[in-house]
């Protein structure tokens, strides 16, 4: 029986360490009046065994800094995760290319989650549909005793919407805000599709030129882009 | 665990120089540590004056300006496209930025921090001679580091003879220095001499400012002789102060300072005094061996060589020096200069083995003059890689009796110098074009009756022939003969106006190589199918209509196509741009297809291009411009429409 998920919210007394000291880096979140080209951003992506947050497993995490127009590469973040006991899903293997094999010899679960969060720190996490994203990790840092994560986050399909229809955005044809189509419109090379670490890079530079234009709108502090 | 991102960016930074000469491990670094940096139109990379900050940077996407001042007012210098590298200068000459960099569009440069890598990178022996051949050397006057819109960059133009480089190339910093302190024992240090495998040690003090040096005649002369224990510092056997020379020095400043000083190394430091890094040493083996390698101790060893054998070795050696021309980017007119001066000297050579091998059977020579005339590629001095031989003979008119004679015998020399050349490495031509073929080794009067014959009823055949024997060029003997051949071409030309007309129509016979969609045209079958020939579809069309418009116009001795398009923009102003297009298109094409030669190790001619990088097929595409004005101007010039 998972009692977490009867109980809710776990004491903070059974939290792992790692999280202990991710929450004390986000007592102190980027401030509100923080200028666009001093937030830290990490944009991030997970390639799973499918699209059900409660049921699959994440497969792999990459993820990129993002500060002041600049990607830093010398800081990314790249993890194959160790699933074993998961059931082999040969879509989604045609997606994501991670084979079973190679995931039997990934970083476990856990360690790769708390390398996450450490990476994060109080950054502002940006991906592409992040919303299942987030839930997933969510879901798997509940199984590893943690809490769920707390940094703001930004969806760049979203962000996309905004800047091309307003803040209150009308009708949209599916598919027109997918990553494909919006790496075509902005011009951006998708050479690594569909690895967590090729999607978070573009998702990055997707996210340089969305906030470029941004600023041409008047968007010039964090508290602006997060509203 | 490998990183997908920096991977990708390594196999970018690999297609272009100074990337390209780098070993992978040493790109992958790089690309580690790689900042993405992302520039909206008009924005600032750096302005002038501004400290450089420990990094370079190359253009993924987009494109930069370079102006001289703080702003896009300024004198514009440059533009970088992507995989253009910039600001590098500052970092080689530590001082501020001299020019602006301001992004013209949307751009995406990777930004590329080398500190700590100074080693890999910027003093990488190849990287360092690239730099300082394309940015540093003897280049106060340009600002700029990438030359627009152009894959290869032309060195500043070396006044005089062109073997005068010989004696200002830069040196190639081998070695990497192998260092001590000064109180190391003796033992020690020539252990790690023994384990280097070096024959001397550079001793330094602790910002790496060299004190001395000890080189293996110290060992013997202090150490071996019993003057001094092994277990002393090496400061005690160590010649001090050593000499030092700048990392920007000739061949010729090495060889001056040796012979002044009577010292067999030198020390290259940063700056060129002992205040500053020691960078590597020269020693008197090092200029031994570089020499081996240039031009003109090349055509030494081809004069007294002896066999075909040797003459083989050396035509390697050429190629050797030519793929490290091409590799620097040295300017073609310089490397087509060098390389045919080489191919030529071996064509002599061949041709005096030859002569020495028919007295030997005591076949004396006819007292008839005679010249060895190079045709084709050779004949316009642009055969950098060893094609097929081309080549005729002609010998002056004799009587008629002893013309059987002296034909059998010039046959005889060309049978035995053909095959010399073959052995060499320049295959026998397949149609026969040579001067052992009894059709190809004729009088005078017989060559002059068999042009007129071409010129004056051409067909089809004749003008194909005329493409390859027009482009003629003396090599060896009397060279009156070729000069009198081509008085009477020109005269014959001047009377036989359809003549040029079907030579220009000739020279229509390949189109443009681009598609409708601006694709480039593949071959559609046989052997070579879906490859490119550059040859038949980019080259030849140039080297055609070149040739075409130098007989119209006259102009003898002058067989290369570039030099051809240069001298035709000196005769006809009004169409002086679209030449000076057509002699740099060229100009690429032969680098490129050279360069495609050294890297399949074939003839460079075919080739697909789905394995060249984006930037190589733009540039490509670029040279094809001129192909279809050209053919413009030849269809309306020679009223091309009307006998079609």
């Amino acid at each position: 029986m998972d009692w977490s998920r009867l109980f809710g919210k776990i004491p903070a007394s059974q939290h792992p360490s790692f999280w202990l000291e991710y929450l004390e880096q986000n007592r102190h979140p980027q401030g509100k009046n923080t200028p666009l080209e001093e937030v830290c951003f990490v944009v991030f992506d997970t390639e799973t065994t499918g699209l059900n947050p409660r049921i699959d497993r994440i497969l792999s995490i990459g993820a990129v800094r993002v500060k002041g127009e600049q990607i830093d590469l010398n800081r990314s973040f790249e993890h194959i995760l160790q699933q074993t006991d998961i059931p082999i899903n040969r879509e989604a293997i045609g997606i994501h290319g991670i084979m079973p094999g190679e995931s039997r010899t990934g970083k476990e679960e856990v360690e790769a989650l708390a390398d996450f969060v450490s990476f994060i720190g109080n950054s502002i996490l940006v991906g592409h549909h992040l919303h299942f994203d987030v839930s997933i990790l969510n879901e798997a840092l509940r199984r590893h005793k943690a809490g769920k994560l707390k940094n703001p986050a930004i969806d760049t399909r979203q962000l996309a919407v905004r800047l091309e229809k307003g803040l209150v955005p009308s009708d949209h044809k599916p598919g027109q805000y997918s990553l494909d189509a919006l790496c075509q419109r902005y011009q951006i090379t998708t050479s690594d599709r569909h690895t967590a670490a090729g999607d978070a890079y573009i998702t990055a530079i997707l996210l340089l030129k969305l906030l470029s234009r941004l600023k041409k709108r008047g968007v010039k502090t964090l508290g602006q882009l997060l509203r | 665990m490998e990183n997908t991102i920096a991977t990708r960016i390594a196999d970018f930074l690999k297609e272009y120089p100074p990337f390209s000469l780098l070993d992978r491990a040493v790109l992958d670094q790089l690309a580690n540590r790689a900042l993405v940096q992302y520039m909206e139109a008009g924005q600032a990379v750096f302005r002038e004056g501004e400290q450089p900050p420990k990094q370079i940077y190359i253009v993924r996407q987009g494109a930069i300006n370079l102006f001289k001042g703080s702003n896009e007012t300024g004198q514009w210098i440059d533009s970088c496209d992507e995989g253009d590298v910039f600001g590098l200068r500052p970092l080689l000459a530590d001082e501020p930025y001299a020019l602006t960099a301001i992004a013209a569009e949307e751009s995406l440069l990777y930004a590329i921090p080398i500190a700590g890598l100074e080693k890999s990178f910027l003093e990488h022996p190849k990287v360092s001679y690239y730099l300082l051949t394309n940015f540093a050397a003897g280049m106060s006057s340009r600002y700029s580091l990438v030359k627009k819109g152009r894959f290869f960059q032309e060195r500043t133009p070396i006044p005089g003879e062109p073997f005068e480089l010989v004696e200002i190339q830069s040196i190639d910093r081998s070695k990497e220095p192998i260092t001590c302190p000064p109180d190391m024992p003796i033992r020690e240090a020539a252990g790690i001499m023994s384990q280097k495998n070096v024959g001397s040690i550079i001793l330094v003090n602790a910002d790496n400012h060299p004190l001395g040096i000890a080189t293996d005649k110290d060992f013997r002369r202090k150490v071996v002789t019993g003057k001094h224990n092994i277990d002393e510092p090496i400061s005690n056997i160590m010649s001090s102060p050593v000499l030092t020379i700048r990392p920007d020095v000739t061949i010729a400043d090495v060889q001056i300072r040796m012979i002044k000083h009577r010292v067999h190394h030198l020390c290259v430091t940063e700056d060129g005094t002992t205040n500053s890094r020691a960078l590597g040493v020269i020693s008197e083996h090092d200029l031994l061996v570089l020499q081996g390698n240039n031009p003109a101790n090349l055509l030494r060893e081809v004069r007294i060589s002896q066999k075909s054998g040797e003459l083989r070795a050396i035509r390697e050696k050429a190629e050797s020096l030519l793929r490290s021309y091409i590799l620097q980017e040295v300017a073609i007119n310089y490397i087509t200069a060098v390389i045919s001066e080489i191919n030529d000297a071996i064509i002599v050579r061949a041709l005096e083995l030859s002569q020495a091998r028919l007295a030997e059977q005591q076949l004396a020579p006819p007292e008839v003059p005679f010249c060895w005339l190079a045709l084709g590629s050779e004949g316009r001095s642009e055969q950098l890689l060893r094609t097929d031989q081309d080549n005729a003979l002609v010998f002056a008119d004799v009587p008629k009796k002893k013309y059987a004679e002296v034909k059998a015998w010039y046959l005889k020399l060309a049978e035995y110098t053909t095959q010399v050349l073959n052995e060499v490495g320049f295959e026998y031509c397949p149609a026969k074009m040579m001067a052992s073929n009894p059709k190809w080794c004729l009088s005078l009067s017989e060559w002059k009756q068999q042009f007129s014959s071409w010129i004056q009823t051409p067909d089809p055949k004749s003008v194909m022939l005329s493409t390859i024997f027009f482009d003629y060029r003396p090599v060896f003997g009397e060279k009156w003969l070729a000069e009198e051949l081509t008085a009477h071409i020109f005269s014959q030309v001047d009377r036989h106006a359809l003549f040029l007309s079907l030579l220009a129509k000739n020279a229509l016979q390949s189109p443009p190589p681009l598609s409708f969609f601006r694709g480039i045209m593949l071959e559609r079958s046989g052997e070579h199918k879906d490859e490119f020939d550059i040859k038949k579809r980019a080259m030849m069309p140039l080297t055609d209509a070149a040739r075409t418009l130098v007989l119209a116009n006259k102009v003898a001795k002058v067989n290369n196509t570039f030099r051809r398009f240069d001298r035709l923009a000196e005769l006809e102003p009004k169409n002086a741009e679209l030449f000076q297009q057509a002699a740099d298109a060229y100009e690429i094409l032969i680098r490129f297809r050279t360069l495609e030669g050294l890297k399949n190790k074939d003839s460079g001619r075919f080739f697909k291009p789905e394995n060249l990088s984006k930037m190589e097929r733009l540039m490509l595409r670029n040279c094809f411009e001129p192909i279809s004005q050209l053919q413009t101007l030849l269809t309306t010039r020679f009223q091309l429409n009307f006998i079609r």
